[in-house]
């Protein structure tokens, strides 16, 4: 239970401080700090391949997707016109959504709790699972790929006439 | 295990609030994303603990694959749009695309 | 998912798949590659409807009447803004492989949704054809369009992350997500607020007031065939398809009575939003999305009286409504072209130039007015008696009245651009080419077909609830 809280507290300081920092690059290395501590958490409730997979796309790929796109778009006069005001009154919003939440939410889904049907037999290993029951998403994820590819050359195309 | 459900829950809505602030707020778009990054992380830990509820931890499992796919997908197409809209207008200020009214 | 018609969305991703291969300067053989892939699934599919269920009856060939009509209408909608955007600009070297590319894989990312049995599956394909319709919103890098799309992008993920949400909450309760085995014989508490956050999301999806802020200018700022197969299909597809569904789940077992309350009144404020907006637009685009929003609101309308016939009607006006729009938005396409504006207060008496396009666009307006024999008359019949039928007079005099708003916005945009004497600037422009208006007057043969021979149609659609 104490180690619950603790990796719960680690991902929303981490959120918190990605929020709040001023340069982008900080953002986002908050934000790899923020997958770690969620690829902990899958790894404690004994589902160790999400857990990988998140590491590695997540933690990895998506953090230098971002750095490369902060390095692409370098702004140095918008960075300091917005209001720091709204960012570090944030933790008082949240400590104040924090206390409010606490009142109403527990209750709520210890409530819907109830209903959960929890059959013990029905666990099958999960090579079983994604090959044979659930085949037909692997027609999704080559959609899904071959979406991207285009997509991504769609955007960044080279065009050879030039508009005036 | 099982005594954690109304805490995860829990946190999946402070997590949720943190995410939905940072897009209300932000003025800078590569901001909105970090903040949709947050609220889709939430929706990961949602799905474990219907997984954990119900015992079915391989069709979770297989589930939360394809969304952190799904997640990488869409940031990668964001971002394209936000360096294409960078080079096209010269800055990232989401109070500049006012261009289409409404 | 149903196997047996697993080849019409596999068929368009190799095709997609193999264009990247062909050097840059054969733009030809990139465009008869996905013309071709479209034209055969369109041919075969027509046959297997128009010859084995239509005429001859047969009930063994395919497992879905649902999904074979779903899957013509996005092939039809799909092989017309093909063949319109080859023709649509050909002296601009745009990026051409990866456009028709995107417009395959997108196509048979929609066709595996309708064949889908299963909420995961519907929602990866939902993101999928998401993904590649923020790039193709920006096909004509303007400013415009970049603004469209991260407008579409950053208003629509919230209706991803509901869906979850809601799929998660539904798993707690059954343990999987088949919609055979989800069987909803008692609406405990948990099954209510998971399905209100699927409908919330698919709403927010479809363009439906009061979440419809990202559609006009959606489709006012994209690329113009684009928007035609935006507005044609995908938002459909996306949207309206999910949420049919989800009704015809849950009236076989006779519950909603408040869900039934809050989506008659939500598709009532649509249709009222919708027509009143849309008169006192001044882009023809931008009314036309008005429009879009306000006939969306009928289909919901109709899907909300949980009655058998209120589904047929549902479904007959969505595919009714996917050819009027296609038609109105190739046609303003067309105007743009030639005149190179879309301003109607601009525009005037383009009918002695333009003469079939004037001609199409008032059999899609009059369709969509609801004039007898089109086939608009009917599906508004069919969804003023379903609403008659199950009590809510209110709401079925309230789509009447919305009925004559339509014909009132539509006839002052025909009046406006079509109608009246020519001015000086505009006494040289031509006719758009013949190859730009096949589609278009293809389609609005069919709306002709439907509405004239509808007693031999009638009985396919009855077996669409079996």
């Amino acid at each position: 239970m104490i180690f619950y809280l603790l990796i719960y507290f680690i991902i929303v300081v981490a959120a918190a401080m990605a929020i709040m920092s001023k340069k982008l690059l900080n953002s986002a290395v908050m934000l790899a700090l923020l997958s770690i501590g969620i690829s902990i958490l899958l790894f404690a409730y004994n589902a160790p391949w999400a857990a990988v997979f998140e590491l590695s796309v997540c933690a990895g790929l998506i953090t230098v997707l971002f750095i490369s796109a902060v390095s692409l778009v370098k702004n140095d006069e918008d960075a300091l016109k917005e209001k720091r005001v709204k960012y570090t009154v944030f933790p008082l919003m949240l400590v104040g959504f924090a206390v409010i939440a606490s009142i109403f939410v527990p209750e709520y889904f210890a409530n819907l709790f109830q209903f959960a049907s929890f059959n013990p037999s029905n666990n099958p290993p999960l090579g079983d699972m994604i090959w044979l029951y659930r085949g037909f998403d692997i027609i999704g994820q080559i959609t899904l790929l071959a979406a991207s590819i285009f997509v991504i050359k769609h955007i960044f195309t080279k065009e050879t006439k030039n508009e005036h | 295990m099982n005594i954690n459900f109304p805490l995860d829950w829990f946190f999946i809505a402070i997590l949720f609030f943190t995410g939905a602030y940072c897009m209300i707020v932000s003025r800078n778009i590569i901001k909105l994303l970090i903040g949709f990054e947050i609220i889709s992380k939430s929706a990961t830990i949602a799905m474990i603990t219907a997984g954990q509820a119900t015992n079915n931890m391989a069709l979770a499992q297989s589930v939360i694959i394809v969304m952190i796919m799904v997640e990488a997908i869409v940031i990668a197409s964001g971002l394209a749009l936000v360096v294409k809209s960078y080079r096209l207008n010269g800055s990232i200020d989401i109070k500049k695309l006012m261009n289409l009214k409404g | 998912m149903a196997i047996d018609l697993i080849s019409y969305s596999l068929v368009p991703l190799f095709a997609a798949l193999i264009i990247p291969f062909i050097p840059r300067k054969h733009r030809r053989i990139t465009e008869i590659i996905a013309n071709i892939t479209l034209l055969s699934g369109i041919i075969n599919l027509g046959y297997v409807i128009i010859y084995y269920l239509v005429l001859n009856d047969y009930t063994s060939y395919t497992s879905d009447a649902f999904t074979t009509l779903m899957l013509f209408t996005i092939y039809l909608v799909g092989m017309a803004i093909t063949f319109f955007s080859t023709y649509y600009e050909v002296e601009k070297d745009t990026n051409f492989s990866s456009y028709y590319s995107l417009i395959l894989v997108s196509v048979s990312a929609m066709c595996s949704l309708v064949m889908s049995r299963d909420f995961f599956t519907l929602y990866i394909f939902m993101e999928a054809l998401s993904v590649c319709s923020f790039a193709l919103i920006t096909s004509d890098s303007k400013t415009f369009s970049i603004e469209a799309a991260i407008k579409y992008f950053f208003l629509t993920f919230p209706a991803s992350v509901l869906i979850i949400f809601g799929i998660s909450l539904l798993m707690i309760n059954y343990g999987t997500f088949d919609f055979d085995t989800i069987k909803f014989t008692s609406m405990n508490f948990l099954t209510f607020v998971s399905l209100s956050f699927i409908i919330l999301g698919f709403l927010i999806k479809a363009g439906i007031v009061p979440f419809h802020f990202w559609t006009p200018d959606v489709y006012e700022g994209s690329y113009s065939p684009v928007s035609a197969y935006m507005a044609g299909i995908v938002t459909k597809v996306g949207g309206i398809y999910a949420i049919i569904k989800i009704v015809m789940l849950l009236s076989s077992y006779g519950f909603g009575s408040n869900l039934s309350k809050l989506l008659l009144f939500t598709g009532f404020l649509s249709v009222f939003v919708g027509a009143i907006a849309a008169t006192v637009q001044k882009n023809m685009k931008r009314m036309l999305a008005y429009s879009s929003i306000s006939q969306m609101g009928y289909i919901i309308l109709a899907a909300a009286t949980f009655s058998p016939i209120g589904i047929i009607a549902a479904v007959f006006h969505l595919i009714n409504h996917a050819t009027f729009k296609t038609v109105l938005f190739l046609n303003s396409a067309c105007v743009e072209k030639s005149t190179g504006t879309t301003n109607m207060d601009e525009l005037k008496g383009l009918e002695h130039r333009m003469p079939w396009t004037s001609w199409t666009s008032i059999i899609a307006l009059f369709s969509t007015a609801g004039l007898p024999p089109l086939s608009g008359f009917w599906s508004k019949l069919l969804i003023i008696l379903a609403l008659w039928q199950s009590g809510h007079i209110f709401y079925a005099v309230a789509a009447l009245i919305a009925s004559v708003f339509t014909l009132a916005y539509f006839t002052i945009m025909q009046k406006k651009v079509f109608f009246g004497k020519l001015p000086e600037k505009f006494n040289d422009i031509k006719e758009a080419k013949y190859q730009l208006l096949i589609p278009v007057v293809v389609i609005s043969l069919i709306i002709i077909f439907t509405g004239v021979f509808f007693n031999r149609v009638f009985p396919y659609f009855e077996r669409i609830l079996s």
